[in-house]
């Protein structure tokens, strides 16, 4: 090697130094960690919110989306974890009495401050039966909200409800301004949300679109992008193609189908996460045969999961051992699913004395936030492999609805359920509350949820669920099914992370380069 | 003439309140918002409780007179869903869907007229059966697929047009060509026949054998009385295009009273469905006078006695 060379590779590499040096400069010049909110970014989503009043929402699509402009008292982190928000800290005084401690020096988008007396409002307006909430059913465990002083409120509960904190969420908890929502009336504030979350609404034209703003002064930082364009585009076909041709950035949901050729295109990025949705079929285990265990057992053994997941699901969706899902508290994974084991279901089916099978019927809906119709045709043809002749109903999602509300459903019936809490608890509650279609009850289940329902701490209530998954297991009162994937479209131009419990919360959302 | 439209428009209102009725009880009788409405947490309690705040454990007689009461003072009541004044709610998107289904119209005309009128003058020939091609073609073309198809191609493949929704003249062009593409085929048939009709007609004869350049005879003599029946056919396919408009608006996501309505529906928002089906009655009910209005004026032959 000559002195040349080395000569020049020194000067090369303090160059090179140097050059980085500037380089890291510049770039900390540049984006220093309370960067201002900077550039726009289009979303097209397949529904838009019904409104942006929090106690009027209706149906998923809005509930995962308003929080955009509001913030609970607490939240959920990437990992889906409970964090603080509005609440710092909170702990339950007793039984019934949860006190939360608030955050100071949050200000709403108009400039109100965010205080106890913000609270008290908002929980009192939505227990109000002159709100006619729709979210009623999540929020009217609360009797009484006290004010302890301008930071500190006790909400106390009808019955100790180890989920409020949880309820005070992103969800159903986003704290309203009092003097704004009293000026505005209760249909005004509809399309003029006056929240403390981290983008404002400036416009909403529905079925058009809508324009958020970087709240600046947010009390997490300002958000990273300046302007949001949100564009409903219902069709599946369309909404791809916007995202094809650079008419917008971000699309959800994109079907399963589309999954696999979208991601041969290199200016697309597609993300998946397991979304919390339920699917099971509700075997009514009053009615002869299903009163037998074994039957229900053979229903589990018949019916290849697997198999619609592949074919159905392009094998983006979890088999599921029982009705709770993965990323739920408490999940335990080494729980089996049922085997897809036909000869075992016909065995199972000829020891509870139906050697030939027999005939029932099946319920399915089209029209509801997800597909049912397709999935229960497979399931029928399933059982029909084993003698269990079934009947597939098809109902319209709004022609269903009374018929489960009126206990007046097929012996079968498939359906789903979103895990809204990602509780096992709330889930298996509603699953077995021996109504509204659902007509399995357990007095050792619902002992083993009263007993985890008493234990506040997280890391001590998982391990319980595991008795419980097994018990759900060997009982089997559903055709236990699976949860699919929730899948979002997204250009290579921004920075995009879905969260495990659905919701679109658009505040980590960057922009890259 | 004053008579005929007081007694057009007395048929209207019966035809508007028929149509009421009907779509009440349909929607009615087919299902129920509790459980769209409510989270699926809402215990029976709240689900009765949900539908008697607004009403829905009465009778629905009780509720149909309920609703006709206000009704007839043009109040439908407001949105379950959207928590607005459910007339004002369709009144506003229905600028978007005439924008959409007379730009459609218009399209249709224009392109077969002459389509028509070509075909005629040439009948048997070449050009007779491209014209005849392309009536066939846009009869049986299903409009949903064809407006995926031009999404796929002038949208994603060439980038010349955008996806969906409502902005500048562009976003009109392929949602329009989707829902004109049957009515274009339908009345390029109907202006061929009674092209080729009204050619063989004696005013014609002695147009040409006053020795009046063929072109004269066909545009200045001919055309005029073939367009008369496409005026009606234009008229009645109004409410077609209308049902079309539905789906199409859908698929492009078009913020017009159709798509509003399907989703309304879907949602069993009965006030909004309610307002749509009077807002939409009435259109088609007006549009069809007009027309009825615009041929007696056209054609002297029939003044109504």
């Amino acid at each position: 090697m000559s002195s040349d060379t080395q000569h020049t590779r020194t000067i090369g590499r303090r160059a090179m130094l140097r050059a980085l040096v500037v380089t890291a400069a510049v770039g900390l010049a540049f984006t220093p960690a309370s960067a201002a909110p900077t550039g726009e970014v289009k979303i097209g989503l397949a529904a838009e919110p019904n409104t942006f009043d929090p106690h009027l929402t209706v149906g998923r699509n809005t509930q995962i989306f308003v929080v955009n402009v509001y913030d609970g008292l607490t939240a959920r982190d990437a990992g889906g974890n409970v964090v603080p928000a509005l609440a710092e800290s909170w702990k339950r005084l007793n039984p019934t009495t949860w006190q939360f401690a608030l955050r100071r020096g949050v200000k709403f988008h108009n400039g109100d401050d965010f205080n106890a007396d913000s609270v008290k409002f908002t929980l009192d307006r939505a227990i109000n039966p002159e709100t006619k909430a729709t979210i009623i059913s999540e929020l009217s465990t609360i009797a009484r909200v006290d004010v302890v002083d301008p930071f500190t409120v006790n909400v106390v509960t009808k019955a100790p409800d180890f989920l409020l904190p949880v309820r005070l969420g992103e969800l159903f908890g986003l704290m309203l301004s009092p003097k704004h929502t009293n000026a505005m009336g209760k249909e005004a504030i509809a399309t003029k949300p006056n929240g403390t979350g981290p983008f404002k609404l400036v416009s909403w034209a529905k079925n058009e679109q809508m324009v958020l703003e970087a709240n600046e002064s947010y009390w997490r930082g300002a958000p990273k992008v300046k302007r949001i364009v949100v564009r409903p585009i219902l069709e599946d076909a369309a909404r791809i193609a916007a995202l094809q041709a650079g008419e917008v950035d971000l699309i959800a949901p994109v079907p399963h189908a589309r999954v696999a050729e979208l991601r041969r295109n290199d200016k697309l990025v597609i993300k998946t996460i397991a979304a919390p949705r339920i699917f099971h079929v509700t075997i009514d285990v009053r009615k002869p045969p299903f009163d037998n265990v074994k039957v229900r057992q053979a229903l589990n053994h018949a019916v290849d999961v697997n198999a619609i997941l592949r074919s159905l699901y392009f094998g983006h969706g979890t088999r599921l051992a029982t009705v709770v899902d993965k990323n739920a508290l408490g999940y335990d994974p080494s729980i089996q699913p049922y085997a897809y084991d036909p000869n075992k279901a016909k065995a199972l089916l000829a020891e509870a004395g139906f050697p030939n099978g027999f005939e029932t019927e099946l319920d399915s809906f089209t029209g509801s936030i997800a597909d049912h119709s397709k999935p229960a045709e497979a399931i029928v043809g399933f059982l029909q492999k084993v003698g269990v002749k079934a009947k597939q109903n098809v109902f319209e999602f709004a022609a269903f609805g009374p018929r489960r509300v009126q206990n007046k459903t097929a012996p079968l019936f498939i359906y789903s359920i979103g895990n809204a809490y990602l509780e096992p608890s709330w889930v298996l509650r509603w699953m077995t509350q021996g109504g509204l279609g659902m007509h399995y009850k357990n007095a050792k289940l619902d002992e083993m949820l009263t007993r985890i329902e008493a234990t506040d701490d997280p890391k001590k209530r998982a391990p319980m669920y595991s008795d419980v998954q097994k018990l759900m297991k060997e009982e089997a009162p559903f055709i236990f099914l699976f949860q699919a994937d929730g899948v979002f479209g997204m250009s290579t131009r921004i920075d995009y992370a879905p969260r495990p419990d659905e919701t679109q919360w658009l505040y980590p959302l960057g922009i890259k380069g | 003439m004053r008579r005929y439209i007081a007694a057009r428009l007395a048929t209207a209102v019966l035809v508007i309140v028929g149509v009421s009725v009907v779509s009440f009880f349909l929607t009615f009788l087919t299902g129920d918002p509790a459980e769209i409405m409510l989270p699926p947490g809402a215990t029976a309690a709240q689900i009765a409780q949900f539908r008697a705040e607004w009403g829905f454990d009465d009778p629905v007689a009780v509720q149909y007179w309920r609703f006709l009461k206000r009704a007839v003072q043009g109040d439908f009541g407001i949105s379950l869903r959207h928590g607005q004044s459910s007339l004002p709610l369709i009144a506003a998107r229905l600028p978007a869907t005439l924008q959409l289904t007379v730009t459609a119209m218009l399209l249709a005309i224009v392109l077969a007229v002459p389509l028509g009128v070509l075909a005629a003058t040439h009948r048997g020939g070449k050009i007779d059966m491209l014209a005849m091609g392309i009536a066939l073609l846009g009869q049986s073309v299903p409009n949903f697929w064809l407006a995926i198809m031009m999404i796929l191609l002038f949208a994603v493949s060439w980038g010349i047009l955008p996806t969906s929704g409502r902005g500048g003249v562009a976003h009109v062009v392929m949602p329009a060509v989707a829902i004109a593409i049957n009515l274009m085929a339908l009345l390029t048939r109907l202006v061929r026949t009674t092209m080729i009709e009204v050619l063989s007609e004696d005013f014609v004869r002695t147009g040409r054998g006053k020795g009046l350049r063929e072109l004269a005879v066909v545009t200045r003599h001919a055309l005029p009385n073939a367009l008369i029946p496409l005026v009606t056919v234009v008229g009645l396919q109004f409410g077609y295009i209308l049902g079309g408009a539905v789906v199409i608006e859908t698929i492009f996501t078009w913020p017009g009273v159709g798509l509003f309505t399907i989703q309304a529906i879907l949602n069993r928002d009965y006030p909004v469905v309610q307002a749509a089906v009077f807002i939409l009655a009435t259109a088609v009910v007006l549009i069809n006078l007009a027309v009825d209005l615009l041929y007696v004026w056209l054609d002297p032959r029939i003044r109504v006695g």
